[in-house]
């Protein structure tokens, strides 16, 4: 918990809710300033970023209800291709939950090993074959972020943008319809470009 | 008009109107006002905290994104809200995200203002309210929202209550004052017109004058109903009284005349009596001496001893007449008041009983210096009958002493004439001074009986009083006031 979108270092904490533990946390991560002044100073790494945004994406959107959704099962978020995160995304997911769901961070090779995936990264090595890959998760309900350019273009949902060195996003709602997924307006706030309409009725 | 009179019940009620309602409506005005302070003050709070929770959930995006251009926006949105003054976006981690200020930057308080676990904090400060809330996202915090509002409102808001609540004040004293007016015609004119009359009855002392009685209330109308009783009776116990006093003058006036009539008949009978018995005692008189000096030789012993006692008779007769008459002098003449040395008066009769009786061996004290006020002809009457009495008394005594002098009791002068002689039984004190009246036969002691009646009614006369005491053959005292 107590998730710093833009110091993802000391997110990783441990995950309660108990307000002693909270009121703890707050004062360690007083404690910890100097070490986030640091970290403001030494400016976290764009895949630091990208982990974090990776995750919090799925806040901001719903997901159909479907035998993927069981409780029991955990929330996948997948790497499409070569990692660039490394160890990064599993220290930022590491004991969050979603929607009462462990989060996990798969490595896959195939798209159609996605189709348990909530979350999928299109790493750049994909990039060759993005249009296949695009065509074969058209079946599933999951959310396609990428920093390949032109993401959005060829049909991906949500595509990494980078303006100066700020990490930003850009999204395709016409492409998360089709997937039957929702973005939270929030979402679409901070996006920097938004293509297509969202469904009436969300 | 009778509102400059401070006495008056008119104004008094008046004022009192006045004042009940207008303490009344300040009392209610001030409850209001509180009222409306506080409620609105809490919507206030509630307001800005409702605005908080919007600013607060818009802006969660650009907080876990790390967006401050989107949360720029979000707080300039702000700028249509003229109240706020402030706000700030802060992270997580405490830091201002982004701020907003209207016009110039203000100082932001630390998040750690709120407690851990408050779900809101909000404190009041010079003219502003100031609002931190907590930023939960998914039951995750991920920042703060914390604005700053001013109480322009709040105080424009107190103003025009104060404003309309004097106006209400205002209107209603006014209100108050015409209702006390034309309730005063309704109640007060009866009293006024009570009033009026009862001051008529007291200056003109008209007792046939009437309060008016239409028109009033129950009260009044018992009052107005007792006065109008209260004057009838007034009425005709005033007519009681003069009828009785009239009655009274004419009974008098009849009495008078019947009085003076019946003593004139006496005084004149008296006087003719005294007077007409004169000539035929004269007769008796004259023919007896003529008898006695022409016809004494022929006449035996026994028949002129019988014409001495005829004439010793018909002298004392004379004596007896002239006693009456003066008593009837003493009654009818004027008395002149003027200051009157009693001792002289007293030393002139002593001298003529010495002259009269020079064989008596009898002891004279007489008082120097003692005075009276009274008619100087009538005061010798009086001593010459004392001091008579008191020689005459002391008589059968070989040796008397007589005093005559003064004595003050209880701020009044009592003369007193006092003897050493017979005196006379107390019990018969009463009959002293009635004429005729004697406590001692005439062969005892010569007298007519009619000296003491005579000093009684000239003592009467001049407003004085005349009493005795004594013993038998101790003496006697008589004193008197003028």
């Amino acid at each position: 918990m107590n998730r710093h979108s833009t110091i993802p270092s000391i997110a990783a904490s441990p995950r309660d809710c108990a307000l002693a533990f909270r009121a703890a946390l707050f004062l360690s991560a007083l404690a910890l300033l100097p070490l986030v002044s640091r970290a403001q100073q030494d400016r976290p790494t764009e895949y630091q970023v990208k982990a974090a945004y990776l995750f919090n994406f799925s806040r901001f959107v719903s997901w159909p209800s479907g035998p993927s959704s069981a409780v029991s099962r955990p929330f996948s978020i997948c790497v499409l291709g070569r990692d660039p995160f490394g160890p990064i995304l599993d220290a930022t997911v590491a004991g969050e939950r979603i929607g009462g769901r462990n989060v996990v961070v798969r490595r896959i090779s195939q798209p159609a090993q996605a189709v348990d995936c909530r979350v999928l990264f299109i790493s750049s090595s994909e990039d060759s074959r993005l249009k296949d890959i695009l065509a074969a998760l058209d079946k599933f309900t999951v959310l396609t972020v990428s920093d390949i350019p032109g993401f959005n273009e060829h049909g991906g949902m949500i595509e990494f943008v980078l303006q100066g060195d700020r990490v930003r996003f850009a999204v395709n709602l016409d492409s998360a319809s089709e997937a039957r997924l929702t973005f939270s307006s929030n979402l679409l706030k901070v996006a920097v470009a938004v293509r297509g309409n969202q469904p009436r009725g969300e | 008009m009778h509102l400059l009179q401070p006495a008056s019940l008119a104004s008094r009620l008046t004022r009192m109107n006045v004042l009940v309602s207008a303490t009344a409506l300040f009392l209610a005005c001030a409850a209001f006002v509180a009222f409306d302070v506080i409620t609105f003050r809490q919507s206030i709070v509630r307001n800005l905290s409702v605005q908080a929770q919007v600013l607060g959930s818009t802006s969660v995006a650009s907080l876990v994104f790390n967006d401050r251009d989107s949360a720029q926006k979000t707080l300039a949105a702000l700028h249509a809200a003229p109240d706020v003054v402030s706000a700030c976006l802060y992270s997580a981690d405490g830091r201002p995200f982004v701020e907003y200020h209207r016009d110039v930057p203000r100082g932001l308080p630390p998040v750690a203002r709120l407690q851990p676990g408050e779900q809101e904090a909000y404190w009041f400060g010079h003219g502003d309210v100031m609002l931190l809330d907590p930023i939960v996202f998914q039951s995750e915090p991920i920042g703060y929202i914390y604005i700053e509002s001013s109480l322009d409102a709040l105080w424009a808001r107190v103003r025009l209550y104060l404003f309309i609540s004097a106006g209400v004040l205002l209107g209603a004293l006014v209100a108050a004052l015409a209702v006390s007016l034309s309730f005063r015609k309704v109640t007060l004119q009866p009293i006024h017109a009570l009033a009026e009359v009862a001051r008529a009855i007291s200056q003109d002392r008209n007792y046939a004058v009437r309060a008016p009685a239409g028109g009033v209330p129950l009260e009044l109308g018992d009052l107005v109903g007792a006065f109008n009783g209260m004057l009838v009776q007034i009425e005709q116990r005033d007519r009681e009284l003069r009828d009785a006093r009239d009655e009274l003058e004419h009974r008098v006036e009849l009495r008078t005349a019947e009085l003076a009539a019946a003593n004139k008949e006496l005084e004149s009978f008296s006087y003719s009596v005294s007077h007409d018995l004169r000539a035929p005692l004269r007769s008796i008189d004259g023919f007896s001496l003529a008898l006695l000096q022409d016809y004494g030789d022929s006449l035996g012993a026994d028949a002129r001893d019988y014409f001495g006692r005829i004439r010793a008779a018909t002298r004392r007769m004379g004596l007896l007449i002239d006693d009456l008459l003066n008593l009837a002098r003493v009654t009818r003449c004027e008395i002149r008041h003027e200051r009157v040395n009693l001792t002289d008066i007293a030393r002139a009769v002593e001298a003529d009983l010495r002259k009269a009786d020079s064989s008596r061996a009898v002891e004279c004290h007489i008082q120097e210096g003692v005075e009276a006020e009274g008619d100087v002809h009538l005061l010798r009457v009086v001593l010459d009958n004392l001091l008579s009495n008191a020689w005459k008394y002391t008589s059968r005594h070989p040796s008397a002493c007589i005093e005559f002098g003064q004595m003050n009791s209880n701020g009044d002068r009592i003369y007193y004439v006092k003897d050493d002689g017979a005196g006379f039984d107390p019990a018969y004190a009463g009959k002293l001074f009635g004429a005729f009246q004697r406590l001692h036969g005439a062969s005892e002691f010569p007298g007519t009986g009619v000296g003491l009646a005579t000093v009684h009614r000239i003592l009467l006369r001049h407003g004085g009083r005349i009493w005795a005491e004594s013993e038998v053959e101790k003496g006697a005292t008589f004193y008197f006031t003028v």
